[in-house]
């Protein structure tokens, strides 16, 4: 204890501003920090971006001594030997059109739906899997998500695309294995916020983990919660610390949050309230192009969230500022009393260090666009950073016997090209065809030099376990690669079904993983690896008729009863002339059964008979 | 000496022309022979050129394509294809082979046409014996057959099997019994199903061997061909284990014909009962449809001792219907097969109702799958009630076949019955 304050007295030594947007990963001095980032995007938009990050040194860990490290997932981690763990629940599509580049250069987001990978030590592949299963079991408990339907058909090993984060040392690097595994079906709701809450240490009632509410987080248009366990040793040498790092990403489309929480049905505005754009040429009484995407954003922190931040989480590191927004300088930002800001000297984005126990909101009022002292969009907010490549994927072909997948990839950059790896999951009812893999490429450089450069496939097995197809490309400059392949649509077993069948198959989005630039001069975002994800898809496949497993059972056995019966019927009888041979009709019929009975009778009297 | 000059003139034409149709058919239709290759009728998991042409990628690659739910078909075809050019690329060396094949099978048919085996075996001579169909006419109804072209051009691996046993019988009636035991077990390895075939092709070589002072017993010949087949077998393994470097292919390529755990449909009956089935019961109702299968083989076998030719020829009808995966190319062998019994056509009493159900299930079949799949207006059931009318056609014409085949070997016991009415007790 004496150590911890001694330390923490040292840190606020250390001047302020260091600490400002420390996004680059190292050791914070404090065991545990928050931060909420607030970044308003084009279209009305608001991205937030809420990170929560606690450590415990390793010693401590053995020991089973948590102090801001959750216990439940600590003890989780230690049973199954997990060296570095990945959770992501995703929901919505990030629009890089609009929106540029991903929050964390999309390292801390998921495919739609769960996600999970984990580097686990284990001497054979067998004891990995069963860890695996042990894992999956104990955090679909914890975050109340399905996770333990992460069986071996929807578990990959990834050859290419992950690489830890964390600091390992080599020699358990060596029996490590990483799976990966992913629910793209799984619905991201209220009861995996609450358990994803918990595990901070203020347990979201205090702190920036107080605006956090399922109603507006699950209603936003993008949102990811991440978990990512790892190791971390200074790299000024000392004791290794193992680090979670929590994180929740979420775009809010403000006109829909700030709608009261008592009257959430959207209705259409009345016709007098409609903001109209006035420079269309058929702009009259009754056409009305919308203005509302033009307008200037108007917002409280309160509003978008639904609740007032309540002062500062007491344990976290109080010399990082707790709330920062990424506006231009001649952006007006107004708070509550009592609150300090840090501008930063790129003049892009200012902080604010809060006083504990006091309620804190932000309020960003409506600039004017037109008038004396009109502003615009640039005034407003920074300008989205165009991404390092746009990926989208979509079905080709129709009818439910097979189709194909169409992959959209686009380099955006005019001058450099980009390398990544590109990985799919798919289930095993999705039966792709290989040698069907085509790239098309389309750009100013034009010449159709080969973009794969290395490919990796493990075909599906049925029933056993998915496709796995990872790909190594590069995409020269303001270029466009259309990757395409077929696929045979399998038909399952009538109870493999869902009780939804028609409604189709989730396919988990593919995940891109960019590569570091090898260039030294290229620019700090392409110098690290960077992560973006394709939507998921629906994958319809052929039904059965679910309501008569019985009749078909009948038809067919009738039908094979037929043909042996006629058959057998045909061998083993005797051909004689139609007059010929012993009579059978109705009336000889009738005197056999007639003998019989009468016959029978006589045994009885006989019999009756002998008794007496 | 004439007339044979001429014959074969005839015969080369009909191959010309078998050959020059399906050559056109390739050339002028360039998107046909993919179009029929995804055709669920043609093309069954365990013979589909797609599926083939991927183990072949992987193949290629040094992939396993064993070790995948795509690739069910012998080890040996890929070395084989891979010898040929990339069929993407150029088509024209795979149309080549598969109008050879198709040529080869007509030879062999051709020559047990001629052979007069049909009629007139070496325990039976059929009273209509005279009454029959020339090699010419039986090859030119194989060849110019609906079904044998649509099967070629779709260019399943089944035309393999096709070639195997119709030469495998075509050996066994010119009396070269290791010969014919070599071609079955080549069809036995391409596709399991052949080794059922086995029994009546062993009569048949021991009826047909040559007749010299050293003739063996039917048990010494028959444990004698068994051998050679199991040999065979064993070395063709061998090799599949050499090229593939595993034994994982023979789980994936007989495994799945005796699990069916792939369910494509297709024309037989197997897909949709194993769909609906509960899970409870799927092993005990895969054994009994195997056993169903193998059931004809004994009884036919001994109930016709006396034709082992027609006892084959029912068996490959049997199996059209009742195989795990079976396709319209295993009908196209039993209907290429059926003209060699012309002289019993007259006693088959369901002819027309035979040939209007298969018609009309030929018709309908590919119009209620498309209504099924793509235009979602109708459901499963109507592609299954149509593979269950075609499978009962099929089943009906063998059990006529079965019948004529009888009563003409009863008519010679009782000549004065010929054309009288009759029945059975």
């Amino acid at each position: 204890m004496l150590l911890l304050t001694i330390q923490s007295f040292f840190s606020s030594l250390i001047p302020i501003f260091l600490f400002l947007f420390c996004h680059v990963r190292g050791v914070s001095a404090s065991d545990y920090f928050e931060q909420l980032n607030l970044k308003p995007l084009p279209h009305l938009s608001l991205l937030a971006s809420f990170d929560f990050r606690s450590n415990t040194t390793f010693s401590q860990f053995e020991a089973q001594s948590y102090r801001y490290f959750p216990r439940s997932l600590g003890q989780i981690l230690q049973h199954v030997g997990t060296k570095e763990l990945h959770l992501r629940f995703s929901l919505g599509r990030w629009d890089a059109e609009s929106w540029g580049a991903r929050p964390w250069d999309g390292t801390r987001e998921g495919g739609t739906g769960v996600e999970l990978w984990a580097w686990l030590e284990a001497d054979t592949d067998e004891e990995a899997d069963h860890k695996w299963l042990t894992l999956t079991n104990a955090l679909s408990g914890l975050f109340c998500a399905s996770l333990n339907f992460i069986d071996q058909t929807r578990t990959i090993r990834p050859a290419m695309s992950f690489r830890p984060e964390g600091d390992h040392p080599n020699s358990t690097l060596e029996n490590t294995h990483l799976l990966h595994g992913v629910l793209p079906h799984e619905v991201v709701c209220t009861e995996n916020l609450t358990p994803f809450l918990k595990l901070l240490p203020c347990k979201g009632k205090s702190g920036i983990s107080s605006l956090l509410d399922g109603h507006k987080l699950f209603d936003a248009s993008w949102q990811s919660m991440a978990i990512d366990i790892r190791p971390v040793c200074p790299p000024s040498g000392g004791e290794c610390v193992l680090e979670i790092e929590q994180t929740i990403d979420m775009v809010l489309d403000i006109e829909r949050s700030k709608r009261p929480r008592g009257n959430p049905i959207p209705r259409p505005p009345p016709g007098h309230d409609l903001k109209c754009n006035t420079s269309k040429p058929y702009h009259s009484g009754d056409t009305c192009f919308p203005a509302d995407l033009l307008d200037s954003q108007d917002w409280t922190l309160d509003q978008v969230f639904g609740k007032t931040m309540k002062g500062t989480c007491p344990l976290t590191d109080p010399n990082v500022p707790p709330v920062c927004i990424q506006a231009p300088e001649r952006r007006d930002v107004y708070t509550t009393g009592g609150v300090t800001e840090y501008k930063d000297p790129s003049g892009l984005s200012r902080c604010y260090q809060i006083p504990p126990d006091s309620e804190f909101s932000l309020v960003l009022p409506r600039m004017p666009r037109e008038g004396e002292n009109a502003k615009t969009d640039a005034d407003e907010m920074v300008v989205p950073e165009t991404p390092l490549l746009y990926a989208e994927r979509s079905f080709t072909g129709h009818g439910q016997e097979r189709g194909g997948v169409q992959s959209i990839l686009t380099n955006p950059s005019p001058d450099t090209e980009v390398e990544f790896i590109y990985m799919e999951s798919l289930p095993w009812f999705m039966r792709i065809y290989l040698h069907t893999l085509k790239t098309r490429i389309e750009g100013i450089s034009g010449n159709n030099e080969d973009v794969i450069e290395e490919i990796y496939y493990r075909p599906a097995l049925d029933r056993a376990r998915g496709t796995q197809l990872e790909l190594r490309m590069r995409i020269p400059p303001a270029s466009t690669v259309f990757l395409t392949y077929d696929f045979e649509k399998t038909i399952l077993r009538y109870t493999e079904y869902p009780p939804d069948a028609n409604r189709g198959f989730d396919v988990a989005a593919s995940v891109i993983t960019i590569l570091p630039s090898s260039d030294p001069n290229a620019p700090p975002a392409r110098q690290k690896t960077s992560n973006l994800r394709t939507t998921s898809l629906l994958l319809s496949l052929p039904t059965p008729d679910f309501s008569m497993p019985y009749n078909v059972i009948i038809f067919t056995s009738t039908a094979i009863a037929l043909a042996f019966g006629g058959l057998y019927n045909i061998l083993v009888r005797r051909f004689v002339a139609a007059d010929e041979g012993p009579e059978v009709d109705v009336t000889g019929i009738k005197g056999k059964i007639i003998h019989g009975v009468m016959g029978l009778l006589k045994k009885i009297k006989g019999a009756k008979g002998k008794l007496e | 000496m004439n007339h044979g000059k001429m014959q074969t003139q005839a015969t080369v034409g009909l191959y010309a022309a078998a050959s020059a149709l399906r050559l056109s058919l390739f050339i002028l239709f360039p998107a046909l022979p993919d179009l029929l290759t995804g055709r669920v009728e043609i093309s069954t998991p365990v013979t589909s050129f797609k599926r083939f042409q991927e183990g072949l990628f992987l193949y290629n690659h040094n992939v396993s394509p064993y070790d995948g739910g795509v690739y069910h078909q012998a080890p040996l075809l890929l070395p084989l294809f891979s010898l040929l050019p990339d069929p993407a690329a150029y088509p024209i060396f795979t149309y080549l082979l598969y109008i050879v094949v198709d040529l080869l099978s007509a030879y062999a048919l051709y020559q047990i046409a001629e052979s007069g085996e049909a009629a007139s075996s070496k325990l039976f001579t059929s009273p209509r014996k005279d009454k029959r169909w020339s090699g010419y006419v039986v090859a030119a109804s194989f060849l110019f057959s609906p079904f044998t072209i649509a099967t070629c051009l779709a260019r399943p691996t089944s035309v393999f099997t096709t070639c195997a046993i119709l030469h495998a019988i075509a050996k066994a009636i010119a009396g070269y019994p290791l010969t014919s035991m070599l071609a079955l077990s080549f069809g036995a390895y391409l596709s399991m199903y052949p080794t059922l075939l086995l029994p009546p092709l062993v009569l048949l070589a021991y009826d047909r061997q040559r007749v010299d002072n050293t003739t063996p017993s039917l048990l010494q010949f028959a444990s004698r061909c068994v051998a050679t087949v199991s040999l065979c077998v064993s070395l063709l393994f061998s090799v599949s284990y050499l090229v593939t470097g595993s034994w994982e292919f023979i789980p994936s390529t007989y495994g799945i014909q005796l699990t069916l755990t792939d369910l494509t449909p297709n024309v037989g009956l197997w897909w949709y009962f194993f769909i609906e089935m509960f899970d409870s019961f799927r092993s005990f109702f895969l054994g009994v449809f195997w056993l169903h299968l193998s059931s004809y083989v004994g009884g036919l076998s001994i109930r016709i001792r006396s034709q082992p030719l027609v006892v084959l020829t029912l068996l490959l009808g049997i199996f059209a219907i009742f195989k795990p995966y079976p396709s319209i190319s295993d009908a196209s062998l039993f209907l290429a097969v059926l003209p060699l019994f012309r002289h019993v056509f007259p006693l088959m009493r369901y002819s027309f109702l035979t040939a209007s159900t298969i018609l009309y299930s030929t018709c309908l079949g590919p119009a209620f799958y498309h209504l099924w799949i793509y235009a979602g207006s109708g459901n499963a059931n109507f592609f299954y009630a149509i593979t269950l009318v075609w499978s009962l056609g099929l089943s009906l014409l063998v059990s006529d076949l079965t019948f004529a085949v009888l009563r003409d070997e009863w008519e010679v016991e009782r000549p004065e019955m010929v054309g009288k009415e009759i029945r059975q007790i």
